[in-house]
């Protein structure tokens, strides 16, 4: 289970609703179903960090 | 690689081979050109020059006669006289430098046999004429102090003329040859090369069409937001590939987006 990368998505839900969902989608290209599922890897983890570090950037 | 670099290098490519074909014709050219110039600067040359020696020396029998003949007459015996002897001179002077340019090993061995021969038949024709004169134009004993002394000569400058020509056809075949094998290569350098570049054309081509293709079938699949077991793998450094890339990024936006849309009939659920 990928609890970091969900925990991702949950995130940038709670700082920028729906649409931060989808950016964070449209960034890293991994959708949350796909993110349950994927491994935490340190190349993964480091991808959704920055960005969300983007999606903070740009508000 | 970039699209652009890789349509390029094509380019670049063809230019070049372009450039490499005029150039390998331009060579070839230069090529035969020189071997004709050696064809004529030696082998024909000497073919001319010892047609004049050999017509030269009939000429000179030919006053001989004359002067056996008129030589009755003071003044066709100074005239036909003079001609014998300037024309013995001019076959020798020609055979010698013959002798000195010729390259054909035979032929200057029968051309020093010749010069010979042709110095023993001058001294032989010195002492008939002289007797000739002493007897009151007498013909008859003169001529038979000659009779025949130029046949061996002729064959040997007929020999000499032989060997010559078939110097001049033997280094004409050899040249048509080298000009046939020097057009085989260049055609065969040429049509690889071209061959190379069509095939790398076509490849590149075909690579180019078959990615387009694929994002276009996944772009059909995206607008209809169909993307049920959708994979995206179009790969590669290029521009298809930076747009196959953010074709991925849609993709996730597009499922998240119907995860969002489904989730409250799925909690009802």
């Amino acid at each position: 289970m990928a609890a970091k990368l969900t925990n991702y998505y949950e995130q940038a839900s709670k700082e920028f609703g729906v649409m931060g969902r989808m950016k964070l989608a449209m960034l890293t290209k991994i959708s949350s179903e796909k993110a349950a599922i994927e491994a935490d890897s340190p190349d993964n983890v480091k991808l959704f960090e920055q960005a969300l570090f983007q999606l903070r950037k740009a508000a | 690689m970039k699209i652009a670099t890789k349509l390029g290098l094509l380019f670049a490519g063809m230019i070049i081979v372009f450039i490499l074909l005029g150039v390998t014709l331009l060579v070839q050219m230069k090529a035969v050109s020189n071997g004709y110039d050696a064809l004529l600067a030696s082998p024909v040359h000497d073919i001319d020059s010892a047609r004049m020696v050999q017509v030269n020396f009939k000429k000179e029998v030919q006053e001989w006669k004359d002067t056996l003949l008129r030589g009755y007459n003071s003044k066709d015996l100074a005239t036909y006289g003079k001609q014998f002897h300037e024309q013995e001179a001019t076959v020798r002077e020609g055979a010698v430098a013959l002798a000195g340019t010729v390259q054909d090993g035979e032929a200057h061995k029968l051309l020093t046999q010749f010069i010979a021969a042709d110095d023993a038949m001058s001294a032989k024709y010195q002492h008939a004429y002289e007797v000739f004169v002493a007897g009151g134009a007498d013909f008859k004993s003169a001529d038979a102090l000659v009779r025949g002394q130029d046949r061996a000569p002729t064959d040997l400058f007929d020999k000499v003329v032989a060997r010559l020509d078939a110097r001049v056809q033997s280094t004409i075949t050899a040249q048509q040859l080298s000009v046939r094998r020097n057009q085989a290569l260049a055609l065969g350098i040429s049509g690889g090369l071209l061959l190379l570049l069509g095939a790398l054309g076509i490849m590149t081509v075909r690579s180019i069409v078959k990615r387009l293709a694929e994002l276009h079938a996944v772009s059909e699949r995206l607008a209809r937001a169909d993307v049920a077991g959708l994979s995206i793998d179009i790969s590669g450094k290029d521009e298809i590939g930076e747009f196959g890339e953010s074709m991925k990024g849609v993709h996730a936006a597009i499922e998240e987006l119907l995860q969002i849309a489904e989730a409250p009939a799925k909690a009802a659920a």
